[in-house]
């Protein structure tokens, strides 16, 4: 995308797994189907995680004087309170370690990518702005926020221009399905589809006892019913991005909005998470899954199978019963003039994303 | 004959690692000892010995001789050798009996004889003691009273090993020794790992003398010198007691009068004297006397020093211990050695449960597993998936068990740990890892997949049976494995803690050179101080280590650790890694001694065994 642009793009990487950063985005650049990294990408390998970026002095001075713009889109997306140290490490320290870089290179404009989410626990609205909010569902929406303050006051100390990106969730390309995780929308859909696949081995055998434990049984044409109701908003629903609108969204906004502003890439049409049971059992053939209000919910015991959904899926609940509204008013007016839109994400889109799900067994290769 | 010919470099190398621990020498898996063997209980004629025979003919130590004729010429190819070896080691001893079979065969086709030793005005003394065929000279039945796995000691042949059929035989042999000025040591089993029984002079091999007299009445058992845990456990057992024991193929004497008996029972049947109703010994000039006898030497007491021991035990009267009929194992996962280790501490204070113990990860791992690959994988499986570091392990009756349900998220009881043993190569193939890395939870994920709700899915995807488990071992045992694993007691972790008979799994892959310190069990930051500092040591000198266990004593004031190091015995450079990582240690260990109460180095306790547990733990 940026390549296209003609950017020339510097991109800092560093080693993991045994892996050299060259090795880790060629990779990269593999999966996305490239021929190679093209000629106006450089690796440089450093690590966010140093002060210095994990560069010699030299190199770090050298790449000051060689960089115009700074995109930073590495953070870590764990929501897990235990793991606060390292999310706050990563999302909030090596942060600023990048705009201790940012302030004494050439760069003009700092590019932050951030979430939606650091509006916090509200309900309605979440403007397009920088907000004051002190209560947050999880460390990350946390860290992002304090990222995004702290971000503002530096780059505004520094007279580097900022512009803030607040996607929702992202999920694969909305025409390949492609993508490299599995975790967020998918992980909910993915526990159903194990257990599917542990009762309903593929050569058609069926683990009747076994399943009975858990409720769950068999009906014609390979179908498999799970007696299980899932808590949901009366309004409202998951708000879900492609990946490919957000890479289009981003581009669009970094070449239009050049003073530095705030905006949200998310989708108009938050989707009902009774939709995506639709999909879910359509796709899969299982019956028996229902969105159900919280009031109805609780009006009778959980049965075992709910008690394991809701405790594997605990940390998304909050996501599948949002009724957090972004206004995306700034981002629109420069994607509508574009002819950028997000979406809807329909029974093709996530069949789509599904097939290539069950293709590349939602990421396993064994 | 040039043996190197006769003997492939294979069979050469897997003779050589022989880890001397001895569980040949007990019926553990039902399979039946060497038959050879259970007719003449020299070291020599169990597969250890006949390893042992391989490795020096091969390397030329010794020539062929008379008793090394008969060894080999004895073996049956039975095969139990290989079920037992495999169980603990995962060798496979029965590919060198058959070696030495075509080497004698070889060796015979050739026209050789095999040499004749002479017997001595010695050997004829000692066989005027015994009877003859109890004493011996022959160096094929010597050499495997030669060495042990200790890397610090070289091999030493004796000139004679005798076995006694009584304690007054015995007493004979040992006034005749000291008589004749000849130095004798006593082994119990022939099983030794510290490198303390070996001599030029007698080896007294107490195999033959296994009496057992239970008291119910009094609660204790009288045993002979050559009893070994497994076989005094069994007994108290049929009788529905229990004894606080040590490894399974040790002999109980000889562990009392070593080390004294610990294991995870001692956080309430304590150790050293707690143990002892009264013992008889031999002293080195032959003198008998007894423990309770006021004029006796008192071996209760302890000093801080390396000593002889008093004399060589000819008969003891343990303790026995009452058992419920609710009793049953649970496994309480802990993310942290501190929470593991203040979990333990606490239970102890306030008397939940029995045997108390915290395994690490690699110990978990490998006493659960019947190959090492599984095990590797298993360990895997637990600390980077399941969160699980370590254990605390409880037997307990109900009560006991209910009050940790109410103290702890979760717990691996009876039955989930049968599941987990019987599925576990379905657990390290399992699609586990993803569906625990999404959860996102702010518990370890041990709690929620150890969740009711959970277990079945467990089952489910660990389709746990004998069956399955078998399936992981090489093709030809698995009949043997699946019928083993059917027994009940196999996944009964009361049984097992009883009897450890996986306990010598954790020198599978390696041998396992323990070090064992009494500590205070709070603050944390001593235990933490000294694994730390093993480790450090271990590392500086590249030596593969791990933490052992804890186990809390005396209501969890202290406790005892055992950090291990593995090596290669049969490599000299890891030998040589080890004396240069002992300099560090010993010094290590004794400073801490001196700085913090309650550490006290095992060494010190070498040959002190009966002492009172106050005099070492509170000194």
């Amino acid at each position: 995308m940026l390549s296209q642009q003609g950017y020339t793009v510097l991109l800092l990487a560093r080693p993991r797994d045994n892996a050299a950063p060259e090795e880790r985005i060629k990779a990269l650049f593999d999966w996305l189907g490239t021929d190679g990294i093209p000629s106006c990408v450089q690796i440089v390998p450093g690590d966010l995680n140093c002060s210095d970026l994990g560069l010699s002095s030299a190199d770090y001075h050298l790449l000051a004087s060689r960089v115009d713009e700074i995109i930073h889109c590495a953070s870590d997306t764990s929501f897990s309170e235990r793991k606060r140290s390292q999310i706050e490490k990563a999302n909030f320290e090596n942060l600023h370690h990048l705009l201790g870089f940012a302030a004494k290179s050439r760069c003009c404009f700092f590019h932050f990518i951030s979430t939606a989410y650091a509006a916090g626990k509200r309900r309605g609205v979440c403007p397009e702005a920088l907000v004051d909010t002190r209560s947050f569902f999880n460390v990350y929406e946390e860290t992002k926020h304090r990222a995004e303050k702290s971000a503002a006051e530096y780059c505004g100390r520094e007279g580097i221009r900022l512009n803030i990106y607040r996607p929702s969730i992202v999920y694969g390309n909305s025409r390949t399905g492609k993508t490299l995780r599995f975790n967020a929308m998918y992980y909910p859909v993915k526990i159903l589809v194990f257990l599917k696949n542990l009762y309903l081995t593929k050569n058609g055998e069926q683990s009747r006892e076994g399943a009975e434990k858990m409720g769950i049984s068999f009906g014609p044409g390979g179908t498999i019913h799970m007696p299980l109701r899932i808590e949901a908003a009366a309004s409202g629903g998951i708000n879900l991005i492609p990946v490919n609108f957000f890479t289009a969204a981003f581009s669009a906004i970094m070449e239009t909005a050049l003073d530095g502003d705030v905006f949200h890439i998310t989708n108009d049409k938050p989707k009902p998470v009774s939709d995506i049971i639709h999909y879910t059992q359509k796709f899969f053939t299982i019956t028996g899954i229902q969105a159900v209000q919280t009031k109805d919910f609780q009006s009778s015991s959980q049965n075992r199978l709910e008690m394991l959904f809701n405790r594997y899926t605990q940390v998304y609940r909050q996501y599948m019963q949002d009724e957090r509204i972004f206004d995306n008013t700034k981002a629109a007016a420069i994607l509508d003039r574009k002819g950028i839109s997000c979406p809807d994400f329909d029974y093709s889109i996530f069949s789509t994303c599904m097939q290539y799900a069950e293709a590349v067994n939602w990421g396993n290769p064994s | 004959m040039n043996p190197l010919e006769q003997i492939p470099e294979d069979i050469r190398r897997t003779a050589a690692r022989c880890r001397h621990y001895a569980m040949c020498k007990i019926d553990y898996l039902d399979t039946g000892l060497c038959p050879p063997a259970k007719k003449t209980p020299y070291v020599s004629y169990f597969p250890q010995g006949r390893m042992d025979l391989c490795d020096a003919l091969a390397k030329e130590l010794i020539p062929v001789t008379g008793a090394a004729v008969d060894i080999i010429s004895s073996c049956t190819l039975c095969g139990s050798c290989d079920r037992q070896c495999h169980f603990v080691t995962g060798m496979r001893p029965m590919k060198i009996m058959q070696a030495l079979k075509a080497f004698l065969d070889a060796f015979q086709e050739k026209g050789e004889k095999a040499a004749v030793i002479p017997e001595d005005e010695l050997l004829k003394a000692l066989k005027n003691i015994v009877g003859h065929k109890w004493a011996t000279n022959d160096p094929a039945h010597l050499l495997a009273y030669a060495n042990d796995p200790f890397p610090l000691a070289d091999r030493q042949i004796p000139g004679y090993v005798v076995l006694p059929g009584s304690a007054q035989e015995l007493v004979e042999i040992v006034r005749f020794a000291d008589k004749a000025h000849i130095p004798a040591v006593v082994r119990g089993n022939g099983g030794s790992v510290f490198g303390f029984v070996f001599t030029p002079g007698i080896v007294i091999d107490v195999n033959r003398m296994k009496k057992i007299h239970l008291d119910p009445d009094n609660w204790s058992a009288v045993i002979e010198p050559g009893v070994t845990s497994f076989e005094l456990q069994k007994a108290a057992a049929e009788k529905g007691y229990r004894v606080n024991t040590a490894e399974p193929a040790a002999t109980v004497c000889g562990n009392i009068v070593c080390t004294g008996l610990f294991s995870t029972w001692a956080n309430v049947y304590g150790v050293g004297a707690d143990h002892i109703v009264d013992m008889t010994f031999v002293d080195r000039h032959g003198t008998v006397f007894t423990a309770n006898d006021k004029n006796a030497p008192n071996v209760f007491g302890f000093e801080e020093a390396v000593l002889e021991s008093p004399g060589i035990c000819t008969e003891a009267r343990i303790r026995m211990h009452p058992v419920t009929d609710d009793e049953e194992g649970l496994l309480v996962p802990f993310t942290t050695l501190a929470d593991a280790v203040s979990f333990a501490r606490d239970i102890s204070r306030r008397r939940i449960g029995l045997s108390v113990g915290i395994l690490g990860g690699h110990y978990l791992s490998t006493f659960i597993s019947p190959t090492q690959s599984l095990a590797n994988q298993t360990r895997d499986v637990f600390s980077s998936i399941l969160e699980i570091n370590c254990v605390v392990s409880v037997i307990g009756d109900r009560y006991a068990r209910s009050s940790i349900r109410q103290m702890v998220p979760c717990v691996i009881d009876s039955s989930t740990f049968r599941m987990f043993t019987l599925g576990l190569p379905q657990l390290v193939r399992s699609d586990l890892a993803d569906i625990v890395e999404g959860l996102e939870s702010d518990r370890p994920a041990y709690e929620t997949v150890l969740s009711a709700e959970m277990l079945p899915v467990l089952e489910e995807m660990l389709a746990p049976s004998s069956g399955t488990l078998a399936a992981a071992v090489d093709e030809d045992l698995r009949d043997f494995y699946e019928a083993l694993y059917n027994r009940p007691h196999m996944t009964d972790m009361v049984w097992l803690t009883m009897f450890r008979i996986v306990s010598a799994r954790m020198s599978r892959h390696k041998h396992m050179f323990a070090f064992l310190i009494y500590v205070p069990l709070e603050p944390m930051d001593v235990i933490q101080e000294l694994i730390t500092s093993f480790a450090e040591i271990a590392e500086d000198h590249g030596i593969e280590h791990d933490l052992g266990f804890i186990t809390p004593l005396d209501l969890g004031k202290r406790g005892i650790l055992e950090y291990d190091y593995y090596i290669d015995h049969t490599d000299n450079a890891e030998s040589e890694k080890i004396r240069q990582a002992m300099a560090d240690i010993e010094p290590m260990v004794d400073k801490l001694s001196r700085s913090c109460k309650g550490v006290t180095f095992l060494k010190y306790i070498f040959s002190q065994g009966c002492a009172r547990k106050e005099n070492f733990l509170y000194a």
